[in-house]
């Protein structure tokens, strides 16, 4: 029978200790400098200005009345119901009332979302740097060897992902080529990461390559902060009031009966 | 007696934070001891929750009067975030009002804090520091120029409502202050502790110049519906209960008379009056609970011993004065 028998291939024990060892201590290595080099590459989030940060508040403000003003009786409700809707329609709570009506600024000529996009590219070209320069060296030293037979059988799928660079069609799957156990540990060495680094370390490329999948989700189109305020004045008009306090009296006698 | 220092517990009492202060010696001590350089490359000594646990520490610090303590977690935080970080602004600003002996050195407090804000106006911690360097001085009017030019930046900000509201109260400003409040409420609509507020606002507004049977009744149910509703967010809240008890024996005394002056043109009435009947039954209902809370209380039952001293103490004697009225 084909697979009791056991193919055994006579390795320099000195691939071990000069393959194996040295690819997954750089593989560590480098997650970590990764991290750092993230970490001194971020750039701080810009200061908002204060007129920003009241636009921006006063319209959760807006926001927060409409959903919580069960609290306030109904003459409060209609005193800050007209405050609001006259300041959206002054346009008084925008940070730039005489950017009124014209069309949002072009993304490539805004520097806030150029910073945004910069902030980006230099992660990016950080990590490809590093990718290109360690895979390069990898192949240039350690391939062609195999280093390692894993303690379990595996199906033959297996043959493309464990024994990259040696072209041997007949030897076993279970034998770990030295390109391949460079992909093995670029994928799994994220658990280690978080043991040495902690939970939000930026060591693994792979997963912030995941993160960068759909890049429009992160810097979505900006909104007119007008057509925002008008949308939540109309919500606010809408709004038929009810007041919590009516009939509490009653409420709570229930509940004291009960 | 342990306390989480990254997640301290609200209003912690006096013995707390006595308690709490004296862990920061040790903990300063404590923290200086990392891994020499390389290494310290492998670890990580850098979360969230030991800053959290330093501001914890310089707080209670600065409330137990451990100045040089304090003194000392500042300059950890200062060379781990730098002076130009918001909060720590805020907290040196603290500090020196906390040495501050006299109006003089508040006053340089405060202008130290203009500086800062002239440059950089959207600093909240240090408009929040002026504000209270202003109240120390007394100059209240000014502070609450202050905090509303904050709350107009912003409005979403409760603590700021908070202590406005209270600012407006020192100065007898009651429909300022429950302003304030419904602002609070609509940023947080299940705060208990602030509908009790309110309704204790409004109790307290009524004066002797108001003598319209009327206008009285509506005050004290309105009040009296504020109270309900903290007990409604809050069973045993001894606060509510003790409000619902004196605004409903008001409103027992006042309702006939009301009801007979009521007129149907009041734009001003949101809801109508409490019927006799049911303001009798609430009575009843705060007498017993406020007897219950009283005695359980008082015996520090399990799961009633969160009760402050005073006010079991004041709820016992609002009882006292209720049965020795009907002894009469």
């Amino acid at each position: 029978m084909e697979h009791s028998m056991v193919q055994t291939i006579y390795r320099d024990p000195a691939l071990f200790y000069w393959i194996l060892i040295p690819i997954t201590v750089v593989m560590v290595l480098t997650g970590i400098l990764r991290h750092y080099s993230s970490v001194l590459l971020q750039s701080m989030p810009k200061k908002q200005p204060k007129n920003k940060i009241r636009e921006h508040r006063q319209l959760i403000r807006g926001a927060n009345l409409r959903v919580n003003y069960e609290s306030i009786s109904p003459s409060s409700f209609r005193a800050r119901k007209a405050h609001f809707e006259t300041a959206a329609k002054d346009g008084s709570f925008l940070a730039e009332p005489e950017n009124r009506g014209k069309p949002p600024p072009n993304m490539m000529t805004d520097p806030a979302a150029m910073e945004g996009m910069m902030g980006m590219m230099k992660g990016n070209v950080a990590n490809m740097v590093s990718q290109t320069l360690i895979m390069g060296w990898i192949n240039a030293f350690f391939s062609g060897f195999v280093i390692m037979k894993l303690p379990f059988p595996l199906t033959p799928q297996f043959k493309a992902m464990l024994q990259a660079g040696v072209g041997t069609r007949d030897m076993d799957v279970r034998w770990v080529s030295s390109v391949s156990w460079y992909f093995l540990t670029l994928f799994g060495l994220q658990p280690i990461y978080n043991f040495i680094l902690g939970g939000d370390n930026a060591a693994n490329q792979m997963a912030q390559q995941m993160a960068q999948m759909n890049p429009s989700a992160m810097m979505g189109p900006g909104q007119d902060p007008d057509k925002q305020f008008q949308a939540e004045a109309e919500n606010l008009e809408v709004l038929e009031h009810k007041y919590l306090l009516d009939g509490i009296e009653e409420r709570i006698l229930a509940g004291w009966a009960a | 007696m342990s306390v989480d220092l990254a997640h301290p517990p609200p209003n912690t009492t006096p013995e707390t934070a006595v308690h709490i202060s004296q862990l920061a010696p040790k903990y300063i001590k404590r923290a200086t001891s990392s891994l020499p350089w390389p290494l310290s490359v492998f670890s990580r000594d850098d979360p969230p929750e030991v800053w959290a646990a330093y501001e914890t520490l310089f707080l209670e610090c600065l409330r137990t009067g451990d100045d040089r303590s304090a003194r000392a977690i500042l300059d950890r935080l200062l060379a781990r975030f730098g002076d130009k970080n918001e909060r720590v602004m805020g907290y040196q600003c603290m500090l020196e009002e906390a040495l501050a002996s006299n109006d003089k050195d508040l006053e340089s407090v405060l202008k130290i804090a203009n500086e800062i804000l002239g440059s950089d106006e959207a600093n909240v911690p240090v408009q929040k520091r002026r504000v209270a360097v202003l109240k120390s001085l007394n100059r209240i009017p000014e502070a609450i120029k202050r905090l509303t030019e904050l709350l107009d930046m912003s409005p979403t900000d409760a603590e700021s409502w908070a202590e406005l509201s209270d600012l407006y109260l020192s100065q007898g400003m009651s429909d300022q202050a429950i302003f304030c409040l419904e602002e609070l409420l609509i940023v947080q609509p299940n705060a208990w502790n602030m509908h009790a507020k309110i309704g204790e606002i409004l109790y307290a507004s009524v004066d002797s110049s108001t003598t319209n049977a009327l206008e009285l009744a509506r005050i004290y149910s309105e009040s009296m519906r504020r109270f309900l509703r903290s007990i409604e967010l809050c069973e045993n809240y001894l606060r509510g209960y003790y409000g619902l008890h004196l605004t409903a024996q008001k409103l027992v005394k006042l309702i006939p008379d009301a009801s007979k002056a009521s007129t149907k043109d009041d734009a001003y009435n949101d809801v109508a009056l409490p019927t006799e009947g049911t303001v009798q039954a609430l009575n009843e209902m705060a007498v017993d609970k406020l007897g219950e809370i009283v005695r359980k209380g008082s015996a520090k039952e399990q799961g009633w011993d969160g009760y402050d001293t005073a006010e079991l103490q004041a709820a016992r004697e609002l009882l006292d004065q209720g049965t020795a009225k009907v002894d009469r």
